[in-house]
């Protein structure tokens, strides 16, 4: 039984690992020179969070703690760069919605922003833990933040309001990845119990609901709110294509029955086939060379 | 060791001083207000510091950089260097003097006019005539643009001025 502050804090640093491995698939790739710099300091630093709270749940797991979780790890090593890197795949915490491909333009800026509105809800929420050490380390993360979603909502209106392929783009983005975002608000294994403990003072769910009126307060703002209804141009359908071409069954978006549905499995460790090609670049060198230095 | 040598918390302030920053050399941690606190117990020196950013690449170099030049002190047994998270790094907390060298050093420091015009209003990003105001730190021109919210490092984002026609950073408000 894995202490339920070690679940939750493995969800928020193996989301932001993912989600800054993927956002570094930009650099030197973007559009232009600006965009190149925006996502490549932007993963520098959902990159430098996960380490901050990889930190903090080797605290509370300890040596033997962090040995079974990080199987791949030698021994001694440093403990961020064994929870990073030293997991099987089925050992990390991360949504679905976070592994995905960067696919085109629209899918990256759409899941960049759904994701970071989504983030400064759950940062926002732990600000007020009764866990003292997890409250701390918010403050310098939400001063960080607030450039993510100032660069989020600048090209959520620069598309939205861009030329009709702009628009398009966007919403096919957008509703491919809110058919996986509720993935991120996926309960943990013993959220009661950080519940009933004020360490999560709210649960997903709640902050899923906070989360779902900031993002539809934003998307009717710009005229996109039809994509919250799952249709990008007003066209019906049963299935939604994931930004890998999956298919996923429209009403599969709340279900938690696993990877591809809804985006959830992925707090308990069960992940698309997207994930591996994340997890052998990612881990490559250290598999390579076990407890190697930076 | 001296026996009649004992250091003070002064001495070690004084050191950091002279600590540079490895990402903007000039500058050194304590002119930067990385430094949160510092305990001298006898021959024992435990430092707290804060990083600028994060995800700063430059930490652990200087938490390393930050214990050698401690322990080379006289009087000095041992070192703690640790990075704490109680305090919230922000750029008020550059001393005057920091600030002038960060100019000098042809980045604009805080209280350039960056606060209020760069958050809660949309930036410029480049579109013609919309000018920013953030003081070059080269010419002292007002007429630059925001070119991105970010930089080469996390705590800095590009501008261009105008005037000199030069590419210039900000130290992010």
């Amino acid at each position: 039984m894995i202490d339920p502050r070690v679940e939750l804090l493995l969800a928020l640093a193996d989301d932001e690992l993912i989600i800054g491995h993927r956002h570094s698939h930009w650099t030197g790739v973007a559009p232009h020179i600006e965009e190149d710099l925006a996502f490549s300091s932007i993963s520098q630093d959902e990159i430098g969070h996960a380490v901050v709270w990889y930190r903090l749940a080797a605290e509370v797991a300890g040596e033997q703690g962090v040995r079974d979780l990080a199987t791949r790890a030698p021994a001694g090593g440093d403990h961020a760069d064994a929870l990073g890197l030293g997991r099987e795949p089925n050992g990390y915490r991360n949504a679905v919605l976070v592994e995905r491909p960067n696919g085109d333009w629209g899918y990256s800026l759409a899941r960049h922003y759904l994701y970071d509105v989504a983030e400064d809800v759950r940062l926002t929420t732990l600000a007020g833990s009764s866990w003292q050490a997890a409250a701390d380390a918010t403050g310098a993360l939400r001063r960080e933040e607030r450039y993510h979603l100032l660069h989020a909502r600048t090209w959520l209106d620069r598309l939205a309001n861009g030329p009709l392929d702009a628009r398009i783009h966007l919403a096919d983005g957008l509703v491919a990845a809110l058919v996986e975002a509720p993935g991120l608000f996926e309960p943990l294994p013993g959220e009661a119990e950080l519940v009933a403990d004020g360490v999560l003072p709210d649960d997903h769910a709640t902050q899923q609901q906070r989360w779902l009126e900031a993002v539809t307060a934003d998307l009717e703002a710009v005229g996109m709110d039809h994509v919250l209804g799952g249709d990008p141009h007003h066209g019906g359908g049963e299935f939604l294509a994931t930004a890998s071409g999956e298919l996923v069954a429209r009403d599969g978006a709340r279900a938690p029955s696993g990877s591809g549905d809804g985006g959830y499995g992925g707090r308990l460790g069960r992940h698309s086939s997207d994930f591996d090609a994340v997890w052998e670049e990612m881990t490559g060198t250290y598999r390579a060379y076990p407890g190697v230095r930076w | 060791m001296s026996a009649a040598t004992s250091v003070t918390s002064d001495d070690v302030r004084a050191v950091l001083d002279t600590v540079p920053d490895p990402e903007m050399p000039p500058v050194s941690v304590a002119e930067l207000g990385m430094v949160t606190d510092v305990r001298v117990h006898g021959d024992r020196v435990e430092v707290d510091l804060v990083p600028t950013y994060s995800g700063c690449p430059a930490t652990a170099v200087i938490r390393e950089e930050t214990a050698r030049a401690i322990k080379a002190m006289d009087g000095v047994g041992s070192v703690e260097v640790r990075f704490v998270n109680t305090v919230v790094w922000e750029p008020e907390r550059i001393t005057p003097p920091g600030r002038r060298k960060l100019a000098e050093f042809g980045i604009a420091p805080p209280g350039s006019g960056q606060t209020l015009l760069q958050i809660g209003r949309r930036p410029g990003l480049g579109q013609p005539g919309e000018t920013q105001g953030v003081v070059c730190p080269l010419c002292g021109s007002r007429d630059t643009v925001a070119d991105s919210p970010f930089g080469p490092t996390p705590c800095r984002s590009s501008s261009y001025c105008n005037a000199c026609r030069n590419p210039f950073e900000v130290i992010k408000p």
